[in-house]
């Protein structure tokens, strides 16, 4: 067992030098391309950041001041019950929840999120209208809601969502076909390694395969190599996406208040997910790209 | 040993390699395959170890037939049987012991036993001292024999041989196959193709001639012609 896996070692590492230049270029590719996937789910995680208090279908939201009183909240809530025709639902978003809300909306403005404590958010309660509620018809009420004591101001999703979901889905699915594009071309470029590596090691397979090595025992050290060019790439890729995050989200913080950015940044840690989204990706291209390319000159 | 029956395999309509061949090998015999280039020699030669399959037929190895045997136990039918070519088919970027070495090591072989197998098969080839030489500082000869120890390292029931003497010299030739006579003394069967009348005359062992395809004459310590 350990001479197979030191042999299985020893191939993976010479083929890797014996093909340098491609191997190279094979994980350049595969980097690139994981980098685009990497940045799309990115950006469309950070979109969802900008729309997180709209979340579940929540049209319209009604501001609370801080120093609101348990009366005049329970007064909003008999107004919104009341109107159970044209409001399917909603629910209060108390001073904790507001908080965890700020964490996402403001992870591009940490200065602003730090002002930010229970005494002085305001909380909120969120609406999700009946089915065939207009919107309109919703703004019609909301001017009601803004008399009454304590009220902030309301918000209809509308107004904010609009814009945001019509990027979201522009750059999200662009970069998604852009991405494919490149995984296939890491793919294909892996593919033609290891063929290349394989067709220069003909005779020693032909060798093999006589002396009675396994297809298995002749596929895995090329399998093996073409893992590590889809890791290798998975892993430049990580650094790349790490240091474009940590750059936008530095960046974010010197940009105008109220730029609308301030959301705009993915600070929750699903950078690392991403990442390893993007090494599990690269592992899967990389090998299966290899077995297939080693299956084709098996065949004695 | 080995046993043919009605062994047909063709190329084309008109390239028939072999038609109708049957014959036994027992155990421990050395046969030469004898014919005029594109007889069918190497054809029956690949059939051995299930290089090719022939359209009708069987082909008996060690008791076992192998056309229908499921490719996954192909390689474990190869183990038994060592092959020698013309082109000796050594790794140029290997050495001498590595070369040999390689043949042990894809089939798992400890390194232990490798360590200790191979040195002892390269003394029995003449090629003691020789380990760490490449295979370019070799002499035709002393490739042949590298291949011959690859072929025989692993102890196989049969050695197939295809033109092992096909590019030395009459001199190297004769060497070469005095070796392939005391691994066959050691019980192991040996099927040879050759073109080399003087060699099939000199050893006087069993010969079997086609002639496109078919085999013409099966003789016992019989001669070239």
């Amino acid at each position: 067992m350990l001479s197979r896996i030191r042999y299985t070692l020893r191939e993976t590492f010479d083929s890797f030098r014996r093909n340098a230049t491609l191997t190279v270029a094979a994980i350049i590719t595969a980097a690139i391309s994981l980098l685009g996937v990497g940045l799309t789910l990115l950006s469309q995680h950070a979109f969802d950041n900008l729309l997180a208090r709209w979340e579940g279908g929540v049209e319209m939201i009604v501001f609370m001041r801080p120093q609101a009183t348990a009366e005049q909240l329970q007064l909003v809530e008999d107004n919104l019950s009341e109107q159970s025709q044209f409001i399917a639902e909603f629910s209060y978003c108390d001073e904790q929840c507001s908080l965890d809300e700020a964490d996402r909306v403001l992870a591009g403005e940490p200065g602003v999120r730090e002002l930010l404590d229970e005494n002085n958010i305001t909380t909120q309660f969120k609406a999700i209208p009946t089915e065939g509620t207009d919107v309109e018809l919703l703004r019609q009420l909301s001017g009601a809601f803004s008399e009454l004591p304590s009220v902030f101001e309301v918000k209809f999703a509308e107004d904010q969502i609009s814009l945001i979901s019509q990027l979201q889905s522009f750059f999200g699915f662009r970069l998604l076909l852009l991405s494919g594009f490149l995984l296939l071309a890491a793919i294909l470029l892996i593919w033609n390694t290891i063929r290349t590596a394989i067709f220069a090691r003909r005779r020693e397979i032909e060798v093999m395969k006589l002396v009675g090595a396994t297809d298995w025992f002749i596929r895995i050290p090329f399998m093996l190599e073409g893992l590590l060019h889809g890791l290798i790439g998975a892993g430049v890729a990580s650094l790349g996406l790490w240091v474009w995050n940590t750059q936008w989200t530095t960046g974010v913080q010197d940009f105008p208040p109220n730029s609308g950015f301030a959301a705009l940044v993915v600070t929750d840690g699903y950078e690392v997910t991403v990442m390893l989204i993007m090494f599990a990706i690269g592992a899967l291209a990389g090998a299966i790209g290899s077995g297939i390319a080693a299956s084709k000159f098996l065949d004695v | 040993m080995i046993r043919l029956e009605n062994v047909t395999k063709s190329y084309s309509t008109e390239v028939v390699a072999l038609r109708d061949a049957s014959f036994d090998v027992a155990k421990g015999e050395f046969v030469f395959l004898v014919g005029p280039s594109g007889s069918g020699k190497s054809t029956l030669l690949r059939m051995l170890n299930r290089q090719e399959r022939p359209e009708r037929g069987a082909v008996w190895v060690a008791g076992r037939n192998i056309i229908g045997m499921p490719p996954g136990r192909v390689p474990h039918l190869r183990r038994n049987i060592g092959n020698i070519f013309q082109d000796y088919k050594l790794l140029l970027e290997k050495s001498v012991f590595e070369n040999v070495a390689f043949a042990q090591e894809v089939i798992g072989r400890p390194s232990h036993v490798i360590k200790q197998q191979v040195p002892a098969v390269l003394e029995l080839v003449g090629l003691a001292g020789k380990e760490d030489r490449l295979p370019h500082q070799l002499s035709g000869g002393e490739q042949q024999r590298v291949s011959i120890a690859r072929a025989f390292v692993n102890r196989p029931l049969i050695l197939l041989a295809d033109e092992p003497t096909g590019n030395l010299d009459p001199g190297t030739g004769e060497g070469i196959m005095r070796l392939l006579d005391r691994i066959n003394k050691t019980g192991t069967t040996v099927v040879m193709a050759t073109h080399d009348q003087r060699i099939v005359n000199t050893m006087r062992k069993r010969v079997i001639q086609l002639d496109r395809g078919v085999i013409v004459r099966d003789q016992a310590r019989g001669v070239y012609e």
